[in-house]
């Protein structure tokens, strides 16, 4: 065998090697019946035509299988991951990193509009990262406390320059005062008054 | 699956190897020009088939069809490269889980920083009369995770935020991982 025919031997068998593994990511869990499979992994092949992110999709799946949930509903739960993240990305705008983009689509999932959450990332500029604002405001919400209270509270917090680590103390705060009684919509109210602001870091950047 | 990195290898091996000079013999040229006469003659008389049917041993369609595997293959992979491979470039941070739970008898966690494997054993907590804790390397980055007790019962952290896509009827607790080099 010449040189040119073991070269080109040689790719055919390496293109035979890695043919399966761009067919489909190889975490797509075995336990997982095949329509599952063949439907999660068409909705993954969608969501990156469209330029969502991927890994939380795959992530809901293994999940799902680690829960020992069946099939059908772990194609379901990643179906609406998938439509909740498409409608966070467009309210976003290309600027959004993957992380905010997942964690706007939970907020979407807690009932939160999507163009809200828009408004908050024109607010608060390219530099700051919105996905604990995002996250706390998606646990808020699912604690009762009201979609418009949750949002102008986030707001404020964010357009006042409140740090991640302010953040978090609100929601550890707004979510103690909810567990011992406390009207939700208050809690929330009144904890995003008491956290410190930097006026200086208020100012939106331009988008 | 091969590996991203054993893939890369394997492509180097491969480009080595074309570009592997070809020693040819003295009648090569004048071998070459009597083909080219007689292809010529015949892609005149029966068209394109013909020229088709002689280009199986010609050192340089081979590299041409080689180099067309290799793109293929090479744009496929990148293509395919998972989110993970990207997430695995994220700098890990040291996250400490707590759970409090003195009638457990085994807790772990379980989470996307861990492909949701229950078999992790870097992420099985250690008991300090009832207060179970385990700190673990986690990449930069938005997580869902949860507390698997007595390896059967889901619990949420107590202490982290909701995750609210909770689709499979079982808690589970957001996680924000801050990049301390940014």
């Amino acid at each position: 065998m010449n040189r040119s025919a073991r070269a080109v031997s040689a790719l055919i068998l390496a293109a035979v090697a890695f043919a399966p593994a761009h067919a489909q990511d190889p975490r797509l869990g075995n336990p997982l019946d095949a329509p599952s499979r063949v439907a999660i992994n068409a909705l993954i092949d969608s969501a990156r035509a469209q330029g969502i992110p991927t890994e939380p999709l795959i992530q809901k799946m293994n999940q799902g299988v680690a829960m020992g949930v069946d099939g059908p509903r772990i194609v379901a739960a990643v179906r609406t991951l998938t439509r909740e993240m498409a409608t966070a990305h467009r309210a976003l705008g290309t600027v959004a990193t993957a992380d905010e983009i997942q964690a706007a689509a939970s907020a979407v999932h807690a009932g939160v509009p999507a163009v809200e959450l828009g408004k908050i990332k024109k607010q608060s500029g390219l530099r700051r990262s919105l996905t604990l604002p995002f996250t706390v405001l998606a646990d808020i919400v699912s604690r009762g406390v009201p979609v418009e209270a949750g949002v102008n509270a986030i707001r404020s917090l964010v357009g006042a320059g409140a740090k991640d680590t302010d953040i978090n103390t609100f929601q550890r705060n707004v979510s103690g005062d909810i567990e011992k009684g406390a009207p939700p919509a208050a809690a929330a109210e009144t904890r995003a008054k008491a956290v410190p602001t930097k006026p200086d870091s208020a100012k939106p950047e331009q988008l | 699956m091969p590996e991203w990195g054993g893939g890369r290898t394997t492509l180097e091996m491969i480009v080595q190897e074309l570009q592997r000079p070809v020693a040819f013999d003295e009648t090569f040229e004048r071998r070459v020009m009597v083909r080219v006469r007689r292809l010529h003659a015949e892609r005149r008389s029966r068209g394109w088939v013909a020229i088709a049917s002689r280009i199986t041993h010609r050192p340089g369609w081979a590299a041409a069809l080689a180099a067309s595997v290799v793109a293929v293959v090479t744009l496929g992979l990148m293509r395919s490269r998972p989110d993970s491979a990207r997430q695995g470039g994220a700098p890990l941070e040291p996250v400490q889980f707590v759970l409090v739970a003195p009638e457990a008898h085994s807790v772990a966690v379980v989470g996307d920083f861990n492909d949701w494997g229950l078999n992790d054993s870097a992420l099985v907590a250690t008991n300090h009369e009832g207060v179970w804790s385990v700190t673990a390397p986690v990449p930069a980055g938005v997580h869902r995770y949860a507390f698997l007790v007595n390896g059967k019962q889901w619990v949420a952290d107590p202490s982290a935020p909701r995750a609210t896509d909770d689709d499979f009827g079982m808690p589970s607790s957001a996680l924000v991982v801050e990049d301390s080099t940014r």
